[in-house]
């Protein structure tokens, strides 16, 4: 017996023939979806950027020639207004210059030099807003709807609508950032009040042979050979059926083991997914995988493609932590004191991943019926966080969002902020609005993608949600 | 209402309000009213209706509201159309109303009327008659042409009960002393038994927390600790365990501390109120008082909500923006509900302000108690004086208070920190009023020209470097004040077992060697010793002994250390930094000597940093005095008493706090919320108030001037009101639910109409009735319950199940239940169940043998917990005792969940959870196959079966199948399962049985 083998864990299982895969592989990893398509689908899956902190607007992509010109003057002369953290000081133009781009001519700001060039094929929501400054609730709302916690995300609702299109991967997969967990931990990602089967599978992106929380054995179990794996597996379903024959009409019974078999599946395909060893070199270039700082986040990248590309309906990734105690640089875009160091370099971060991802999936067709979508949770004041402060406090009133691909007509903007960038006052668009054009474009009815939860229909949008037809094909 | 006025003589005229206004609102104002004017037509006010001129007054055929509404030609109404026409009588009523002028008051607006008003069946008296549970079901069940299934076995029955009642598997001894009990009424025996178990109270308190969605931390962005959270959950174990009524165990939950302020265990109660989130961020760190405001009101969204929910099933929280679509309870009255909260705020408070006296001073006792006996045994084992704790003002033998200190410029004592040290004057000798303390000074030996004074009587000096002259901080008893760290050369000076003289340059101290000498000799007086009077007279040699190091951070900083004997400077360290780790100091101490000097200088380079620190100080007698035989055992007696005075003091465990509610600063203001928007206030001032629905009770508790507690006892008392229908029949069906996997009310906290109806009405509210009969005891409607035949059925399907359709010859057609009722709503059988994730987690311990049956108290953690802005709670697998206890002590972390237990369905405690879901993943499998903890206790459960059955394969496979199913295998399994022991190993078939589905279905 050698401990070796465990080492290398799809050596394990091929050569040795242990783990689930020794059995008949004979069902699918996820059921069958159980509601059809309320209408025709434009985007088959879809990829969700969340930049959490609270990117700012009037740096990135809400170009705002009247906040440049007001710089250095009070922005609240009367002193009522009461932020976050701070009372507001001066109007503080932009820190990036700002330029047309594109055929298109939609501006964006010299942060984002490589996204630019995407321009085209991005819609932007200039006239997004949320219900809270708070961080925790304004993620949970951008991505439950509710700002308390406790209801479903979105990737848990498409699923429990949708099902899997993958018959080997969990159909809603979420890639953390690297450096911790988003503010409000992992229940961004919750089902809910959902069944546990939509929750999200999160992937340690660190660990491509254990991506998933025991795949596999730990490593250093004496008792465990992949002979004795795969030979319990074979008694465990021998049991199982000896125990189900006369219990035959309890399903759950038969769905236990199929579970089992279901195990197996992923226990090849998920290391395989995370494998990017057979990526090309121009590819591994493209998302700067050699880059210490900005190549973790292009591998998120290029792992959610290769996700959706073996069918994975729902892949949400992360462009910055919360729960860490790194002190230099903030841990996401969350830029109270030092804007131009932290979205500096937040924003080389997500220039080159996103990027690098829309390029990759539009090279291979799959940028047609995926898609991207990218969003934080609120966006930043037009003033300087106190006096002449070098930061930005949180607004609720105003941010950015951008989708691309799946049914997105490219290079649109849709809304508007006021003169200043400091509050939506053209068209103003709650998450509801993302959500329901997020749902219409998968072929769902957001109205009618409901759970029964406490005495509610419950549904994505609550009571609210408009379909954003302004910027579909 | 309407119905019955349309039948009174046409002579009476129309009232508008009560027989027109029902009718437009049950009808027409969901689609045509002020908010969604469908085809531009509202029916919400007078002026609306004029507006577009769909009546005529005084000519109802050619008003065109009543063609709209008449049946004509066969064909249905044309409105409303997405709903069941009028009626006759209704359109009726409309037509006479209009003939009679259609009148319409001014000022009377109308809006959408929910589906169910008053006369909804959950707010209706129960209606007893009396039966038995087996006659309802029964009855229900032969509407339907089915019977019930026959008993299950013993074997069946002991494991569901066990698994019900307490979430365990039965031992398999217990198992087959229940197979075999011959004595009558053997089942009902076990079912009591089981329900005096205190496993009882540890299960179902599971079930309340669920509905209290109960954590241990505050959830939201900054999740941070809610550490006295757990006496809570530590009062509803006991009160189920005593059976506690329920009524008052409802009113405990809600107004305990009003209600019965001296009985702790109705203080703690309220923790009920403050169970749920809450979020730091929102309510305190936030500086933007809007979004305060946003955050309290979804606070107390949350408290109204799961009080009203968990004890009423009403879903109050659908009518904070609006009046609720589908129940009686208007939006006014969600308000009035929340006037009951809004003076409370969740906080830690003291169970009472005598429990916390009594409690310390109880400790203190003990500690007093304990530091007598290290003074004692130390003294007699020759452990020698530690210098720390003379420091901290001990007798140094452990009486000195950690980090307490002395000031080096006036030999003060002080307890709190400092900084930069103000006034200091160098060289200034101050003598110490401590026994072993001769005196302090802050030193400056200018380039070792000065003379500086070392002691009270004048020893003096010279030598010792040019400093800074500046000080940092006190000489203490521990680190001192921001040190780098209490740890060097991989010792962390503050643990158990040691201690940490903290003396920052730059700073001297002088200790009085002749009365340590006094101290550490009088053990002779005792008699205890071999020491011989002369060395008693002429004193004795002692030595000092220490590890000195640089606890500073690394880096371009060192200090000097000196040690001096009657002003004679015995060992020094100069220029010592971190990266020099710890020295070793071995100090001869001469019968002679008087004064031992400790001085930390700054090395030259200025005093930042230079955190020099002594660890274990230590003075004893240089040559350990010999013991005698009856110091040895009086030294294991003070061992023997210490070890006692540990458990107790463990005994007396943590202060008398808990996570409960305290009485807001702020007056308790509450007005209706425009769309629930807490920036629109409207209208006056609320008072607390129930729900009108249920006329049988007076709603009113309190005017606007009514206390905080006083409104809450005011609810206390109108929810477990004895007229209260809905109470009982709500919590009769949660039992009902949690014995038979689904309620009578399938929708267990939604009695109203977007929930279930009850299978069997007149059986709820029977049940309903027997617990108020039974003085609100829970466990007398579980053993109704539990010893009906209703519950005692096998819970597969059988063939003789089938019954003969009455009047149907032998050999007609039967019925097969599995097409009437898959669901077996109407229990033909017993329903089987996947047991919950907590269940499977304390079920695998149990059968490893592993599972710690310590009860109360704290939760044990099964994370490492980090400090920092956002908490961070890292889960671990420990292969330790203290985390094998029972689930339900787990300490919970909101926004970080327990990774193992999500997987298997265990509930955010975010929501409310009235019912548990069971799903079935992939991901589950691999967790229970490959999780760390399955595998350890799988080879926990292999070496206990080896040791109980030795190394014999068939009598291991036996003794496995006992313990994991509670049963023998079958002949098949016997050889399937010695087959793969033989060739893999016990351990591969404990791993296999913990995963099967035998395991975690329960028949």
């Amino acid at each position: 017996m050698s401990i070796d083998r465990l080492n290398t864990r799809r050596h394990f299982l091929r050569s040795a023939g242990g783990g689930f895969g020794g059995l008949a592989l004979t069902a699918m990893l996820s059921r069958e979806s159980l509601a059809r398509p309320h209408h025709t689908a434009k985007a088959k899956r879809v990829i969700q950027i969340f930049c959490p902190g609270g990117m700012s607007q009037v740096d990135t992509f809400d170009y705002k020639p009247e906040l440049e010109k007001r710089n250095g003057t009070p922005f609240d002369p009367d002193g009522k207004l009461q932020f976050f953290a701070s009372k507001p000081g001066n109007c503080r133009g932009s820190f990036w210059k700002f330029r047309k781009r594109g055929q298109s001519g939609l501006w964006m700001s010299d942060l984002f030099p490589k996204l630019a060039k995407c321009v085209d094929e991005m819609a932007f929501i200039y006239s997004m807003h949320s219900k809270t400054a708070l961080h925790g609730p304004a993620c949970f709302m951008m991505n439950t709807g509710f700002t308390l916690p406790g209801f479903p995300s979105m990737g848990s609702w498409v699923t429990y609508g949708l099902g899997s299109e993958a018959d080997d991967l969990p159909a809603f997969v979420v890639l953390p950032d690297p450096r911790g967990l988003p503010p409000g931990g992992i229940i961004n990602w919750g089902a809910g009040f959902l069944p546990a089967e939509y929750q999200a599978t999160a992937l340690d992106t660190t660990n491509s042979e254990h991506p998933i929380a025991d795949l596999f054995p730990p490593g250093d179990v004496p008792e465990i050979t992949a002979a004795n794996d795969r030979a319990g597996l074979i008694f465990l379903q021998k049991i199982n059926r000896l125990h189900q024959e006369k219990r035959r009409e309890t399903s759950e019974l038969d769905a236990r083991i199929k579970a089992y078999e279901m195990a197996a599946r992923l226990q090849l395909s998920a290391p395989d997914a995370m494998d990017l060893s057979k990526e090309t070199t121009a590819t591994k270039r493209l998302y700067c995988l050699d880059h210490s700082e900005i190549g973790p986040f292009g591998r998120q990248c290029l792992l959610a493609r290769r996700l959706v590309q073996r069918g994975v309906r729902f892949v949400q990734l992360y462009c910055g932590a919360e729960n860490t105690t790194a002190k230099t640089i903030r841990p996401n875009w969350d830029s109270h004191e030092d804007l131009n160091r932290d979205h500096g370099y937040w924003g080389a971060v997500l220039d080159s991943g996103a990027s690098a991802l829309l390029q990759d999936l539009k090279q291979r067709g799959m940028l047609d019926d995926t898609l991207v979508i990218c969003t934080t949770e609120f966006g930043r004041q037009p003033a300087s966080q106190g006096g002449v402060g070098k930061g930005r406090d949180h607004n609720a009133g105003a941010f950015t969002a951008w989708l691309a691909g799946g049914g997105i007509q490219g290079g649109v903007g849709y809304g508007a902020t006021d003169e200043l960038g400091y509050q939506a006052v053209e068209n103003p668009a709650y998450s509801y609005d993302l959500h329901a054009t997020a749902l219409h474009l998968l072929g769902v009815d957001h109205t009618r993608l409901t759970f029964y939860h406490n005495g509610i229909e419950r549904r994505l949008t609550d009571v609210h949600g408009h379909i954003i037809k302004e910027i579909l094909r | 209402m309407g119905l019955c006025a349309g039948m009174m003589p046409a002579a009476v005229p129309i009232e508008f309000r009560k027989q027109i206004a029902p009718i437009f609102e049950r009808h027409c104002v969901r689609c045509h009213g002020a908010e969604n004017r469908k085809g531009d037509v509202s029916l919400a006010t007078s002026a609306d209706m004029q507006s577009i001129e769909l009546v005529i007054a005084g000519e109802p055929d050619s008003s065109h509201l009543i063609d709209l509404v008449s049946a004509q030609d066969g064909e249905l109404p044309s409105m409303p159309k997405e709903a069941e026409p009028l009626s006759e009588v209704e359109v009726d009523l409309l037509r006479q109303w209009v003939e009679e002028g259609a009148n319409w008051p001014a000022g009377i607006v109308l809006k959408e009327m929910a589906k169910a008003d008053q006369s909804w069946w959950a707010y209706q008296p129960l209606k007893v008659t009396d039966q038995s549970i087996d006659d309802f079901i029964r009855a229900k069940l032969q509407e339907h042409h089915l019977t019930m299934s026959p008993h299950a076995d013993r074997r069946t029955l002991i494991r569901r009960l066990s698994f019900d009642l307490h979430g365990l598997p039965p031992s398999p001894e217990r198992v087959e002393a229940f197979v075999n009990d011959t004595g009558p009424n053997a089942y009902k025996r076990l079912v009591d038994e089981m329900l005096a178990s205190s496993n009882y109270g540890e299960r179902f308190a599971q079930h309340w927390l669920d509905l209290a969605h109960y954590a241990d931390t505050h959830g939201f962005e900054r999740d941070q600790r809610r550490d006295h959270a757990w006496r809570y959950r530590d009062y509803v174990i006991h009160s189920l365990n005593e059976d506690k009524r329920y009524d008052r165990f409802l009113q405990e939950q809600i107004a305990g501390d009003r209600l019965w302020p001296d009985d702790e265990q109705a203080v703690i109660a309220t923790g009920f109120l403050a169970a749920g989130p809450w979020d730091f961020v929102g309510q305190v760190e936030t500086k933007s008082p809007v979004l305060r405001r946003a955050a309290r009101s979804l606070d107390l969204d949350d408290m109204a909500t799961q009080v009203i929910t968990a004890t009423m099933a009403m879903t109050v929280n659908c009518a904070r923006c609006h009046d609720h679509k589908l129940d009686p309870i208007s939006q006014q009255e969600y308000y009035h509900i929340r006037a009951v909260f809004a003076g409370v705020r969740r906080e830690d408070r003291v169970v009472s302000d005598i429990a916390l006296k009594n409690y310390e001073l109880r400790r203190q006792e003990l500690l007093d108690q304990r530091n007598k006996l290290d003074y004692e045994s130390g003294r007699l084992a020759g452990e020698g004086l530690d210098l720390a704790d003379i420091v901290g003002g001990g007798n140094g033998f452990g009486t000195g208070t950690f980090r307490n200190a002395i000031d080096p410029r006036n030999a003060k004592v002080q307890t709190r920190d400092f900084g930069k040290l103000g006034n200091v004057v160098s060289n200034h000798f101050s003598p110490s009023s401590f026994e072993f303390i001769d005196g302090v000074f802050v030193p400056d030996g200018g380039n070792g020209e000065i003379e500086l004074p070392v002691s009270s009587t004048g020893i003096m000096v010279t030598g010792l470097p040019k400093t800074s002259g500046n000080a940092w901080d006190m000489i203490r008893n521990g680190p001192v004040a921001s040190q780098h760290s209490p740890e060097l050369g991989g010792i962390d000076f503050t643990t158990d077992g040691h201690s940490l003289l903290g003396l920052h340059a730059n700073a001297g101290i002088t200790f009085d060697l002749k009365a340590m000498r006094r101290v550490l000799l009088a053990i002779d007086e005792l008699g205890v010793s071999e020491h011989s009077q002369a060395e008693k007279h002429t004193g004795a040699a002692l030595r000092l002994t220490a590890n000195v190091g640089y606890f500073g951070a690394v880096g371009d900083h060192c200090a000097d250390v000196w040690f001096l004997l009657d002003g004679r400077r015995v060992v020094e360290f100069q220029k010592l930094r971190r990266e020099d780790g710890l020295q070793f100091v071995d100090i001869e101490l001469p019968a002679t000597a008087q004064f031992l000097t400790l001085i930390s200088t700054d090395g030259g380079d200025g005093y930042a940093m230079d955190q020099i620190g002594f660890g274990d100080p230590r003075v004893k007698l240089a040559v350990p005095p010999p013991l005698t035989e009856a110091t040895r055992r009086r030294i294991i007696d003070l061992k023997k008493k210490r070890r006692q005075i540990d458990h107790e003091v463990e005994l007396l465990g943590p202060p008398p706090r808990f996570y409960g509610v305290v009485a807001t600063d702020e007056k308790a203001d509450v007005r209706l919320l425009t769309r629930g928007n807490p920036e629109a206030p409207a209208g006056e001032l609320l008072h607390p108030a129930a729900f009108s629905a249920l006329t049988m009770l007076d709603p009113q508790l309190g005017t606007v001037e009514t206390s905080q507690g006083e409104r809450r006892a005011a609810l206390a008392r109108w929810v477990t009101h004895p007229d209260n229908p809905l109470v009982r029949r709500v919590i009769v069906n949660r039992l009902w639910q949690w014995h038979f996997g689904v309620g009578l009310v399938d929708t267990p906290s939604d009695f109203g109409f977007g929930g279930g109806r009850p299978s069997h009405p007149e059986l709820l509210d029977w049940l309903a009735e027997e617990l108020l009969r039974q003085n609100w005891s829970l466990k007398a409607i579980h053993r109704l319950i539990l010893t009906s035949d209703a519950y005692m059925q096998i819970s597969h399907v059988k063939e003789h199940v089938y019954s003969q359709v009455q009047g149907v010859e032998q050999g007609g057609d039967s019925v097969r239940p599995m097409e009437i009722d898959a669901q077996n709503r109407l229990l033909w059988r017993q329903n089987p169940r996947r047991i919950e994730a907590e269940v499977i987690r304390d079920s695998v311990l149990f059968v490893s043998d592993k599972l710690n049956p310590k009860r109360g108290g704290p939760g044990f953690e099964d994370f490492t917990y980090q400090d920092a802005y956002a908490p961070i709670y890292t889960y671990v697998t420990a292969d330790d005792p203290a985390v094998w206890r029972r689930s339900i002590y787990r300490y919970i972390v909101r926004t970080t969940p327990n990774r193992f237990l999500a997987t298997l369905d265990c509930p955010d405690p975010a929501n409310l959870t009235p019912k548990r879901l069971a799903t079935t993943t992939p991901l589950q499998s691999l967790a229970l196959y490959n999780n760390e903890f399955m595998i350890r206790q799988a080879r926990y459960f292999a070496e206990r079966v080896k040791q109980q059955v030795g190394e014999e394969t068939v009598a291991q496979v036996a003794c496995a199948f006992g313990l994991a199913f509670g049963r023998q295998p079958t002949v098949e399994e016997v050889r399937l399962a010695v087959e793969l022991v033989e060739q893999q190993g016990l351990f591969t078939l404990c791993r296999s049985l913990f995963n099967s589905n035998e395991f975690v279905y329960v028949d």
